[in-house]
């Protein structure tokens, strides 16, 4: 595990376009989301509703990046064992796949902690939000919305395994997804009628609405991040469920070629 | 043809292969194929393109799937022992390229811990100076003509002291030079270390340089299995070259009546 996180330390270090995604991407989405919410605020005077809502806006964009950088880290990580041909290298070595799906992981933490340091130094620096007034609650929240994003990574392991690199896209794709369905920035009342029932069996759903309840200064919201935590252990549960069905297909139909 | 299972060393084969049979959408690539390397033993796995050599040894490193047949490798049963078995066996291939990003002493390291090393940097300086090349440690890895990466790659799947070393084509593209070197070092390596070798190539005087047995695959069956010098004659060939010219032929005379059926 050490030795694949090792790895990718040195990926990322000699190739610096790939920290585009833990500095300037999160610096983007802050300012997008962080001026939407000021503009609201400006519009609907100092008493209006709209004032929770730039608080709704920042703290939804940082916690989103502890899905979109745990999930991007280890597909990526994975994508580039594929792009460098190494996969077949790789497993014909000790190592097991979950191994190499950990060890990718570790190293996303590293990556991790970068983003979502940036977006709250400048959700912090830019429109004076600090993510730490949420309290010790938050932790939970990132724990389940971290293991979040590694379960959407399984997927995508998944379906690269099965479709090539083709499937690549999705790495980012399925994040376009996720992102308005998993109630990041909104209640689940605020979606048209016939998808809010999607949008409740997503764990990320009852995270993010743990975190609006902590920055309305209510009680910890232990209903909600009990059903987010129940839903994203289900949720890895079937995502590693997919990855072994497509390692096996992998094997099976010899996709090995595809990448020597 | 085929050396048949239970005759030869038994438990101490460092790789079995029973009746190995591989269908893809195209095609049945392998059919039936066994293959048994001994322990020190230098064999090669020959046949025209399309063969069934590549599946096969994928199949034996357990990253495919056999239909129907079993592998065992320095006695693990494939896919369940997989893991504990490539920990006695190295790969290496002349198409794979090194990962970009990293220098060579890094890239070996990494191997090194894959394989459980405890000092993965001595081993592969070991490794770079078996093979004439320490002064690359430091080179970046797409700096390396592809000669060099060949090596870097053999060097990698040599340094944990495998019992079994599985190369691909090792010296498809290399130069008479490099191509010396390497059959220098591995011949080192097979001496001192006891080190089996399984190994690919269409260059067949390298292959009798190299191989004391050779295993002849044509249309995913093994067709010939002995030393060099026996199989040429029991074909009535002067060398192997020959033998292969003769089943490509065979291969593309059987094609083509194929075609020719309504």
């Amino acid at each position: 595990m050490w030795a694949v996180a090792r790895r990718h330390a040195y990926v990322l270090y000699r190739s610096p376009h790939r920290l585009f995604d833990v500095t300037v991407w999160p610096i983007v989405d802050t300012v997008l989301f962080g001026s939407l919410g000021v503009y609201f605020v400006s519009q609907g005077g100092p008493d209006s509703a709209a004032q929770a809502g730039v608080a709704y806006l920042l703290s939804g964009i940082v916690l989103w990046h502890v899905v979109y950088q745990a999930q991007i880290a280890v597909s990526t990580g994975f994508m580039e064992e594929t792009w460098s041909r190494n996969l077949l290298s790789l497993m014909v070595t000790p190592l097991r796949e979950l191994e190499l799906v950990a060890g990718i992981a570790l190293f996303g933490l590293a990556k991790l902690v970068m983003g979502v340091g940036v977006v709250a130094l400048a959700a912090f620096a830019l429109y004076s939000f600090d993510v730490t007034s949420l309290g010790l609650a938050l932790f939970p929240v990132i724990a389940i919305l971290m293991v979040g994003g590694w379960a959407i990574a399984l997927f995508v392991v998944g379906l690269i395994l099965r479709f090539g690199n083709g499937a690549e896209a999705l790495a980012w794709g399925i994040m376009f997804v996720v992102m308005p369905l998993g109630g990041v920035f909104y209640p689940v009342e605020a979606l048209p009628a016939f998808v809010r029932p999607i949008s409740e069996l997503l764990p990320t759903t009852h995270a993010f609405a743990a975190g609006r309840d902590l920055i309305d200064g209510g009680p910890v919201p232990w209903g909600e991040l009990a059903l987010a935590a129940v839903g994203t252990l289900v949720a890895v549960a079937a995502g590693l469920a997919f990855v072994a069905w497509m390692l096996r297909l992998f094997r099976r139909r010899g996709y090995v070629t595809r990448y020597s | 043809m085929c050396r048949v299972a239970g005759t030869l060393a038994g438990m101490s084969d460092v790789l079995r292969a029973r009746g190995l049979i591989k269908t893809y959408r195209r095609g049945r690539a392998v059919d039936g194929v066994d293959l048994t390397v001994h322990p020190g033993e230098r064999v090669a796995l020959l046949g025209p393109n399309g063969a069934g050599k590549t599946t096969t040894l994928l199949m034996c490193l357990g990253v495919v799937e056999p239909d129907g047949g079993t592998v065992e490798v320095a006695g693990h049963r494939l896919p369940r022992g997989r893991s504990a078995a490539m920990a006695h066996v190295g790969f290496a291939a002349g198409y794979l390229p090194l990962p970009e990003r990293l220098r060579v002493g890094e890239y070996l390291r990494m191997y090194g811990q894959l394989y459980g090393l405890v000092d993965p940097d001595t081993q592969a300086l070991r490794g770079l100076e078996r093979f004439g090349i320490p002064h690359l440690a430091k080179a970046m890895g797409t700096e390396l003509s592809s000669g060099q990466k060949t090596l870097i790659g053999i060097v990698k799947s040599t340094m944990h002291d495998p019992e079994l070393l599985v190369l691909d084509e090792p010296t498809a593209s290399l130069d008479p030079d490099v191509a010396l070197r390497v059959r220098t070092g591995l011949a080192a390596l097979c001496e001192e270390r006891g080190t089996a070798l399984l190994v690919t190539s269409h260059n067949m005087i390298e292959v009798e340089r190299i191989a004391e047995r050779v295993v002849f695959l044509s249309a995913g069956r093994v067709v010939a299995d002995g030393p060099p010098v026996e199989v040429a004659a029991r074909f009535g060939r002067d060398d192997l070259e020959e033998v292969f010219l003769h089943l490509a032929s065979q291969r593309q005379a059987s094609e083509h009546t194929e075609g020719l059926r309504p």
